[in-house]
């Protein structure tokens, strides 16, 4: 057995060495010698995702959009008072804090500067609220176009056309986003949102609609505001 | 490539000369840009008016950033990036309850009624009875009074003449605004002084008497409503510690120091002076003293903001708070307003570690003039220390600041010999209260470097030295030496331990052979041998144990990491990403541009500002770069 063994090693290590199998190496090629990309521009530029506006810049940017009032005075606003006191559409500052990101210097606990799911849902739930509220101080009665804080434009609620809606829907959508709707950088944005106004407005006529303290008209601008506030082109920079 | 917004800005002034170009040559990324320079500048999106500004022909980016940089928006920003990692803020965790606290008692008074008497713990007294516990005792109202709680046992009215004998009345600093004066009128009122004096609510139970009228002037023991600067060193005579009959607090015996030093003056504000003399009380007004609203611990004081992260003139929470919480507070905002006023004078940056001057209001400049010492000197007067030799010498702080001056912040151009910057600050000292955490917390955040521990098997030793020691040396060779410059600080305290007082090496009491019982306080036995006795945390750096905080901003700031730092930490905030070895070019460039103005920080933010790395730091992908015909 050990005999038997020696041979083999032996045959083994007086065989001829087998041909290295050869390797085959992608070259680098520049990306404009590449065919049909001659003429392609090539981006070197650092890619990063686009910056989170911090917590504090958010509520800042709420408050001016909500006519510059203070916090304090902002939360007892969107709470209501009387007949439109609605517990259900805000609490309190204080307790959206954590969940806007904010960081807690006591506690030692950093700002967060990523999204995550409760942060969304606080951005949906503050920013309904300021639509609602918005909806209500500007769309009713004859308010002047000065004196409103999201729908500065003339007239109620009630859109005839297609050509009077782009023409709201610019001056809200310049409120949030901070520039004209027909820049936006995806096609058709205006006529989506008059999509999305038509389709809200709907939802609030259809029979079995429930009770919404909005008119149909008032809910399908809201509709547009919430879409606004909560896009992301409106948090991130 | 040039960028497409200056492009368009030549391109509009050679429009000009013909006719006014439409209000639509305003690109996509032209409005990006100018909305994220009023995120950064203004801390909010760009209104609509200002939309309609940026609009116009005649707008100026350059201008509008330049006029935007002498702002409160900027001074915010610059403020955020440094609060983030130093995170100047501190829970009850950091329980300020000196001998500054005073507290109260409700005792039932003959005729039915009830007073609420105020006292402090602590407070020396002359008769057996109450030294160091409240001012009335069993044989006064039968009850035997604890530190903190309520008393036990059954009350009994006091007379109106007990009642006369050991308290007095008093018109104190949180009712009376001129509460110096001979006869105070300027009482307190929530609603003219929330608007005179903003932040400053004592708590709704030091404004009501027990019978629901409004307060108008309190009762305090006598001793505490003494007002001189000064004392005498008292000493009862008692040699043990002993509780008697009619105590439940044991009553201590006289200290060495009350010995040795019995008769001589002691300077009042301090903790030494509480517990050693008789005749110091809280000052005129009872300004040495914070009020509390009952007997607990840490007792409700006054009502602040409890959340307000856009500042404290804008709170979104103001709640009831434990006496301390006031002083913590105040703490904060000064290192809020040193940093803002780096910002707002576009001071050389440096100072936020080297400057010997701050920025205190009234609050602020109570707690440096009457407060600061109530953590002093404790077994330090075992080695001649009684008096405390503050980081902020009280001699420098502002005499027109009122304790309800919240608003009025006003500049101490030099706190001291041994202030600097944010290092010697209260909050700084508070919330990293070991040496350590001090010395981790600024070389993490003003040289960008971090410790990471060697991957080695830590070994059992008994090696002192973590310099030496395997496995710790790693980063202890540099902490150690870092941490020796805050040997003359406290930990978890600001008292200052000078060198007359506490030489690096003590030779006379606490060398091994005859150690003193109280050296343990001061000098580590790991380091003690027969030729002396070492301070605590200066091991490894005599040297710089003797340079102090002031050495450590120095050496920091003449650090090339440094400036590397700011640059990249700044840079990083207005990017909204880290840096890359890809911006290398332009952090080298950003450097000099701080640098070579004497590190001033709208050079920096101009040159970020401007940059092609901030204008594009919203380039979401290549497509839709492409689409835009630029970066």
């Amino acid at each position: 057995m050990r005999f038997e063994a020696s041979v083999l090693l032996l045959m083994l290590a007086c065989s001829k060495t087998p041909e290295p199998t050869p390797v085959v190496r992608a070259t680098s090629t520049p990306v404009n010698a590449i065919p049909g990309h001659e003429s392609l521009r090539e981006d070197t530029t650092h890619k990063e995702g686009p910056r989170l506006m911090v917590a504090e810049t958010y509520m800042r940017s709420y408050l001016a959009i909500f006519g510059g009032l203070s916090p304090l005075d902002s939360q007892a606003a969107l709470v209501g008072a009387g007949a439109t006191r609605d517990n259900n559409l805000f609490d309190r500052w204080a307790d959206y804090l954590a969940a806007l990101g904010m960081p807690d210097y006591k506690s030692d606990i950093d700002r967060s500067a990523q999204t995550n799911a409760l942060m969304v849902a606080a951005f949906e739930r503050t920013g309904i609220a300021l639509c609602d509220r918005a909806v209500e101080n500007d769309l009713r009665g004859s308010r002047p176009v000065d004196q409103r804080i999201v729908f500065a434009f003339e007239g109620g609620p009630e859109v005839a056309s297609d050509t009077a809606f782009a023409t709201r829907f610019d001056i809200v959508h310049r409120t949030f986003l901070g520039y004209p709707a027909e820049l936006a950088p995806t096609t058709n944005r205006t006529s989506k949102f008059y999509n999305l106004y038509k389709q809200a407005k709907a939802n609030q006529t259809a029979p079995d609609a429930g009770r919404f303290r909005l008119t149909a008209d008032e809910a399908a601008w809201a509709a547009v505001c919430y879409a606004l506030i909560r896009h992301p082109e409106f948090h991130f920079y | 490539m040039k960028p497409r917004f200056d492009a368009f800005v030549v391109g509009m002034f050679l429009a000009l000369a013909i006719s006014a170009p439409s209000d639509a040559a305003r690109s996509l990324q032209d409005y990006r840009y100018f909305r994220s320079l009023s995120i950064d500048m203004q801390g909010r999106v760009p209104t609509r008016t200002e939309l309609t500004d940026f609009e116009r022909t005649d707008f100026d980016v350059d201008n509008w950033v330049e006029s935007k940089l002498s702002t409160s928006g900027y001074e915010d920003r610059i403020r955020r990036i440094y609060l983030d990692p130093l995170r100047p803020a501190l829970s009850t965790i950091f329980p300020f309850v000196t001998s500054v606290v005073l507290r109260r008692h409700s005792i039932q008074v003959e005729g039915g009624t009830t007073a609420n008497v105020y006292w402090r713990n602590g407070q020396r007294r002359k008769r057996d009875s109450t030294d160091g516990i409240f001012c009335l005792g069993e044989a006064d109202t039968g009850l035997k009074f604890p530190r903190t709680g309520n008393p036990t046992g059954t009350a009994k009215p006091v007379t109106k003449a007990i009642l006369d004998q050991y308290t007095v009345k008093v018109k104190p600093w949180w009712l009376y605004r001129d509460y110096a004066s001979s006869a105070p009128k300027d009482l307190y009122s929530a609603t003219t002084w929330a608007t005179k004096y903003p932040n400053f609510a004592p708590h709704p139970a030091l404004l009501t008497e027990a019978d629901g009228s409004a307060t108008t002037e309190i009762r305090v023991c006598k001793e505490e409503a003494q007002t001189a600067e000064s004392g005498t060193i008292y000493k009862s005579g008692r040699t043990t510690t002993t509780t008697p009959a009619d105590r439940i607090v044991p009553l201590a015996g006289d200290t060495n120091f009350a010995i040795t030093n019995v008769g001589k003056p002691i300077y009042c504000a301090s903790d030494t002076a509480v517990t050693n003399s008789a005749d110091c009380g809280c000052g005129v007004g009872l300004e040495r003293c914070s009020p509390g609203a009952n007997n607990g611990f840490d007792p409700s004081g006054f009502v602040l903001p409890t959340k307000a992260p856009l500042g404290v003139t804008l709170p979104v929470d103001v709640g009831s708070t434990a006496q301390s919480e006031w002083t913590r507070f105040w703490w904060s905002q000064e290192v809020y307003e040193f940093i803002a006023r780096l910002a707002r004078e576009d001071r050389d940056f440096r100072e936020i570690l080297t400057s010997p001057s701050t920025v205190i209001n009234g609050p602020l400049a109570q707690f440096y003039k009457s407060y600061q010492g109530s953590t002093c000197c404790g077994q330090g007067a075992s080695f001649g220390y009684s008096e405390p030799q503050s980081l902020f010498d009280r001699a420098n702080v502002p005499t027109d600041l009122l304790p309800h001056d919240t608003t009025t912040w006003k500049v101490v151009s030099d706190r001291g010999p041994n202030a600097a910057g944010i290092l010697t600050m209260p909050i700084f000292l508070a919330k990293y209260g070991s040496r350590r955490a001090r010395a981790h917390a600024i070389y993490g955040t003003f040289l960008c470097r971090q410790f990471v521990a060697e991957s080695v098997e830590l070994t059992p030793s008994t090696e002192p030295d973590l310099t030496k020691r395997p496995g710790c040396s790693t980063c202890h060779a540099t902490l150690e030496p870092m941490s020796a410059y805050f040997a003359r600080v406290r930990e978890s305290d600001w008292t200052f331990l000078p060198k007359e007082n506490f030489p690096v090496l003590e030779t006379k009491r606490c060398n091994r052979s005859t150690p003193a019982s109280d050296c343990r306080s001061y000098y580590d036995p790991a380091f003690t041998s027969d030729a002396g006795a070492m301070l605590l945390g200066a091991y490894a750096s005599q040297t710089n144990a003797d340079l102090g905080p002031r050495g450590f901003a120095e050496a920091t700031v003449a650090d090339p990491a440094f400036a590397e730092c700011i640059v990249s930490t700044v840079a990083s905030s207005f990017l909204g990403r880290i840096m890359v070895t890809d911006d290398a070019t332009r952090l080298s460039t950003w450097k000099t541009a701080l640098t070579s103005g004497g590190f001033r920080m709208r050079a920096l933010i101009r040159e970020i500002l401007k940059s092609d790395a901030y204008r594009n730091a919203n380039n979401l992908n290549s497509t839709l770069w492409r689409k835009e015909e630029g970066p």
